[in-house]
């Protein structure tokens, strides 16, 4: 929404008037300056919040386990999506083949489990590890090619993956997949009961969201945002654009490797398809459906694709169809992603109110997809 | 003692020579200007030396240290920043997160960008952009986003500034206020290396000329002199007058 439209909804009582009004308005030529970055990430946090709190509330509404398993699977994609949330929304790099990072953390852990005997959390850590790497590994051409030609290639390695797994024999199963163990016992809690399950998953998924803020908002976030913004002013101002750019990759892999132990856990058995080309589409239909670049956008994202199908009692092929129309509309209309929006609806709103109550005009700066106050 | 001095260097373009044996040595405590027409090789000069791209023979040596082979980032970590002709910015982000994120890469050279400016708003207050410190770098008007390259490059601590254009599409009273800028940084401590068409500033501002003329240096010297060079004004002028 640009400031015009936003002002057009105010009385134009002072059209023409000579006197200057005692509210100074920002001129729209030198852009606003209305929201300052702390209260912008301040709104963002309570947004988290919210929708954390909600989540947690859940398992004690009795919702059945359905419910509760799209729940589940909700929190450990949307651990994956912060990793693309940082590669994509920070650094500017889009991936469409992040599900054979997901992959690789299920994997490790199903293979330690079936050959080794090792269980979820001595797995954890090498899940994590090998996801890192091989994100890093797989960032290496982009620092050859840009923009769509990497996206085709993110997307080859994901083929290339689900090949080498169906391949694998008996070390990955081959076609059948691999089954895992359980979590078990901890500290006396079930994690084999499907809510405490649940619980485990939200707990990553605050310890993911906290470390993601944590990244944004360090020299390191920033250091990503100029990469995205312009690489070449970025190293003219001694920034080594390659290692930053395999590290994000890094990074995102790590995610993705929690993602992939706790979707391995919690399904018990995994096989090829599970990490193919159309779940790693999902993982990039979600990101930019809820935004990539505010905080709890990537979390939107996983949310409605998750749960629209149940909500609206879609088959597969139909709820196929209704991502494809929402992510036009959102591209058409929200370019910042429902998450943009909502936070823009959100400060209207409260401007809105904030106007009635002083019996005066607002005038309402809309957001960037930034998080950021603009004309 | 000269802070960059450049050897024998040479940048060849496939069968297009845009430097041809160029020797020169920029001092850190001055302002030196390089002019001479589009297509002299004044922006290849800048771009061989910060590592754009590599020459294709000679030697560049920085304070000593051979830096003929070390890429952008490497350079630009040793104290030798440029700012670019298209006036550059980080666009999506604030002006101040722009002058933050060159502030934390100057801060890692250590010197005395601390003191220089304690703050980032102390740097905008100085480049004449107080008070748009949350604006978003893209939406603001051209001459000020050529004051917040200038901006991001002093942040980013530099011992020599290498300017590529900075009065590009300036009107006059910009052009003025951005020299006045210039001029106080040798003082800083800071170096500066000029590249600019626009001769009025150039003589008013450089204390040296250097002129290039198809990758060649053909004159080096006082602006008073240099201007009166036959040669450079064969270059300029079209010969004889």
């Amino acid at each position: 929404m640009e400031y015009r439209e936003l002002e057009m909804a105010t009385p134009k009582s002072e059209v023409g008037a000579s006197a200057p009004s005692a509210r100074s308005r920002p001129d729209p030529r030198n852009g606003a300056k209305v929201r300052s970055a702390a209260q912008g990430r301040l709104e963002q946090i309570i947004f988290a919040a919210v929708i954390l709190v909600a989540m947690a509330a859940l398992p004690s509404l009795h919702i059945g386990y359905r419910f509760l398993s799209i729940a589940i699977t909700t929190g450990y994609t949307a651990i994956a999506l912060y990793g693309l949330g940082l590669q994509f929304g920070q650094a500017g790099i889009m991936s469409v083949g992040h599900a054979a990072m997901i992959g690789v953390g299920a994997y490790v852990a199903a293979m330690l489990y079936v050959h080794f005997g090792v269980g979820f959390w001595a797995a954890l850590p090498a899940s994590v590890v090998t996801a890192a790497i091989t994100g890093g590994l797989v960032g290496l051409p982009s620092l050859r090619v840009a923009g769509q030609h990497y996206i085709i290639i993110t997307f080859c390695f994901c083929a290339l993956l689900v090949v080498c797994l169906t391949n694998g024999g008996s070390l990955t199963g081959a076609a059948t997949g691999l089954d895992v163990g359980s979590v078990g016992r901890v500290f006396g809690i079930n994690f084999d009961k499907l809510a405490n399950y649940y619980y485990l998953v939200l707990i990553a998924l605050v310890l993911t969201l906290a470390i993601y803020y944590a990244i944004v908002n360090s020299s390191y976030g920033r250091t990503l945002r100029a990469i995205r913004e312009n690489e070449q002013l970025a190293q003219a101002i001694g920034i080594n654009i390659d290692l930053q750019k395999i590290s994000v990759f890094m990074v995102s892999g790590a995610f993705a490797g929690v993602a992939g132990i706790l979707q391995a856990y919690y399904l018990r058995h995994i096989s090829p398809t599970l990490y193919g080309a159309f779940p790693s589409l999902y993982l990039a239909l979600m990101v930019m459906l809820g935004g990539g670049r505010l905080m709890f956008g990537p979390l939107i994202g996983a949310i409605i694709v998750s749960f629209l199908p149940e909500v609206m009692n879609l088959n597969p092929v139909d709820s196929r169809i209704a991502y494809g129309v929402a992510l036009l509309i959102v591209i058409l209309l929200l370019p910042g992603g429902v998450s943009a929006g909502l936070l823009n609806i959100y400060r209207w709103l409260a401007a809105r109110v904030g106007a009635i109550r002083q019996n005066g005009r607002g005038v309402v700066t809309a957001l960037d997809n930034e998080g950021r106050g603009r004309r | 003692m000269a802070a960059l001095e450049i050897t024998g260097l040479r940048k060849a373009f496939g069968g297009v020579v845009a430097l041809d044996e160029v020797d020169l040595s920029i001092p850190g405590d001055m302002i030196t200007g390089v002019i001479g027409p589009n297509g002299s090789g004044k922006t290849t000069l800048f771009n061989v030396i910060t590592g754009v791209f590599p020459p294709t023979a000679g030697r560049i040596e920085w304070l000593g240290e051979d830096i003929t082979r070390m890429r952008s980032h490497q350079v630009a970590r040793k104290g030798l920043i440029r700012t670019f002709q298209q006036a550059m910015s980080f666009p999506g982000l604030s002006v101040l997160e722009n002058i933050r994120i060159a502030m934390e890469r100057g801060a890692q050279r250590g010197g005395d960008s601390g003191r220089r400016w304690p703050s980032a708003e102390a740097l905008l207050d100085f480049v004449g952009l107080e008070g748009r410190a949350e604006e978003e770098a893209g939406s603001m008007p051209f001459g000020n986003l050529r004051r917040l390259g200038v901006a991001v490059a002093l942040a980013a601590n530099p011992i020599l500034l290498l300017l590529d254009e900075p009065a590009a599409g300036l009107s006059d009273n910009e052009a003025n206020t951005l020299s006045e800028l210039i001029i106080k940084l040798p003082k800083m401590g800071i170096g500066v290396c000029l590249i600019d068409h626009h001769m009025t500033f150039m003589t008013a501002l450089c204390s040296r000329l250097v002129v290039l003329d198809f990758g060649t240096k053909i004159a080096d010297g006082a602006p008073a002199s240099v201007l009166k060079d036959p040669k450079v004004t064969e270059v300029y002028l079209g010969g004889d007058l």
